[in-house]
């Protein structure tokens, strides 16, 4: 049987939750924009390494993005366990998909 | 409108760094009840943000996490992080805090840290506790050794998408969490605030923090960190591992143009230091440091100066007077020999501005203990005893008095802690 008083509880929070949507529209707009971005910057790192590894230049070269801002994206994606460290090429250090991070992101997918 | 929530303490404990850790658990050994207020939220300070310490090359976390556990589980202190000092004064005979616990959004008692939140949380945010050279979440725990365990939610970058609330497996979770204020009511009050760097963008001929792989010694103690951003010695612009690294020494210090006047007396070491981790990290790298003078005051500090010429890091003696963007990355340093063989240039993959130390914390209308020249807090008696202040029953212990190193920090937070159990103690005897 149905508890009116946690209806009335989901319903207030859900208020509540409304109104600090709106308090917060602005943050709230400029962080969506900003996990848009990363999300497509994101996977377009994934599709170039997929199957293979590259440097931080090759990967900046093929996806078309700052050598810097790669960098600061391989180093996060190796924090969270998407990306591996593999062999040195010349003064550069080779990247490659974390393979059991990729299968476990089409079960989350 | 006054705060009602009042907490009584003997001492409050300003800071949780390793000066605030080291005063409150000498206090707290004696018996003495204490509370460490913390602006971050994780104790630790700087020192857990190192990598090693010179000149005994010691891990950082090795000495600073059984501190930083000790006083987490210590039965007289109790921890307060994430929280902002609004007023420290005299009420009769003692101290009265005005204290404002930040909001971090996640229910203390309810969180595991189990970094669920973390994971799922599609934002991601310029991490500063890895010198900006990776991500963290916008929910997420500071780094891995943080005390407590809790995570912070970052309002500024949050998307209120819901996701962290429905994974949180203890329901912690809490979007509308808002700032408490609290008071705090000591017999005495040890400041232990510590320093910042100097920031590189008020540096102009240094490129402001502009030109890329121009970075200061604490991003370097990141890199260097074996949980760093990139887990080895790697060049931010690119990825490509440094073939040549510059120090430049006094990069703020000994600058009155800089407004740091003064010398912060460890910049010399822990450039020692960190050139000395680099040569083990990049045994072919050529390693400079340019210097104005080395001053390698401690017990073994100049053996230790010497093992790091005989290691094979040069040392020029010359004032760097500008620093430009190279070519591929590389950063052209202009120095003037102080050898009298004149200007000369360099290119480096790699430069390390070793900032001046200026003070972490301002107490202006907040505190009216007085402070000197330089800013940092008055020692009234300077050479028989640092840690009193014009204040009776508020002591200053470690860099919150002026710049010095781990060693005689330490020290001095032992000092002040006597200091203040004496002041305890005598004032019980009045009573």
């Amino acid at each position: 049987m149905k508890n009116p008083d946690n209806d009335k509880e989901k319903e207030a929070k859900k208020a509540a939750m409304k109104t600090l949507r709106a308090q917060r529209k602005d943050l709230i707009a400029s962080a969506s924009s900003r996990m848009k971005t990363q999300k497509k910057d994101i996977k377009a790192i994934k599709e170039f390494l997929k199957g293979k590894k590259a440097t931080i230049p090759d990967i900046a070269e093929g996806i078309d993005m700052p050598k810097d801002e790669t960098l600061w994206y391989i180093a996060t994606m190796k924090k969270y366990g998407q990306i591996v460290e593999a062999e040195k090429e010349g003064a550069f250090f080779n990247y490659s998909l974390n393979e059991p991070e990729k299968t476990q992101e089409k079960e989350e997918v | 409108m006054v705060p009602t929530n009042i907490k009584n303490f003997d001492t409050l404990v300003v800071g949780g760094g390793i000066a605030g850790l080291q005063a409150a658990l000498d206090l707290g050994d004696q018996g003495y009840k204490v509370a460490i207020v913390e602006k971050d939220a994780s104790i630790g300070g700087k020192m857990i943000r190192l990598s090693k310490v010179f000149p005994t090359l010691d891990c950082a976390s090795c000495i600073t996490t059984p501190k930083m556990s000790a006083a987490s589980h210590h039965e007289n202190i109790t921890l307060f992080t994430y929280c902002d000092l609004t007023s420290l004064n005299h009420e009769g005979q003692g101290i009265k805090a005005l204290i404002t616990q930040k909001p971090r959004y996640v229910d203390p008692i309810k969180c595991i840290g189990c970094r669920q939140c973390e994971y799922i949380c599609p934002v991601h945010v310029s991490d500063a506790e890895q010198g900006d050279f990776s991500a963290r979440k916008a929910i997420s725990i500071p780094f891995s050794t943080a005390i407590p365990q809790l995570p912070i939610l970052d309002v500024e970058h949050c998307m209120l998408c819901g996701q962290c609330e429905k994974t949180c497996p203890t329901h912690a979770i809490d979007y509308f969490q808002k700032p408490e204020e609290f008071i705090i009511q000591a017999k005495t009050a040890v400041i232990t605030t510590g320093f910042d760097l100097l920031p590189v963008k008020n540096n102009f001929q240094y490129g402001n923090g502009h030109i890329p792989n121009v970075i200061d010694s604490m991003q370097m103690e990141r890199i260097l960190a074996p949980h760093g951003p990139y887990n080895r010695v790697l060049r931010p612009s690119d990825g490509m591992e440094p073939d040549s690294i510059a120090y430049v020494q006094c990069a703020g210090s000994r600058d009155k143009s800089m407004g740091v006047p003064y010398c912060s007396r460890v910049c010399c070491m822990y450039a020692i230091k960190q050139a000395m981790l680099l040569s083990g990290s990049l045994p072919l790298a050529d390693i400079i440091i340019y210097y104005m003078d080395i001053r390698a005051f401690g017990k073994g500090y100049e053996q230790f100066y010497q093992n790091a010429k005989a290691m094979g890091i040069e040392f020029v003696k010359a004032k760097v007077a500008r620093i430009d963007k190279g070519e591929n990355g590389s950063a052209i340093v202009r120095y003037e020999n102080q050898d009298g063989s004149g200007i000369a240039t360099a290119d480096h993959d790699l430069v390390v501005l070793s900032m001046g130390m200026i003070p972490g914390w301002d107490p202006r209308s907040i505190c009216p203990v007085s402070k000197d020249s330089d800013q940092f807090i008055t020692s009234i008696k300077p050479k028989i005893s640092p840690v009193l202040t014009n204040m009776a029953g508020l002591f200053v212990a470690g860099v919150a008095a002026g710049p010095k190193d781990i060693v005689d920090t330490i020290t001095e937070s032992g000092s002040a802690a006597m200091e203040a159990a004496k002041f305890m103690s005598n004032s019980h005897m009045e009573n």
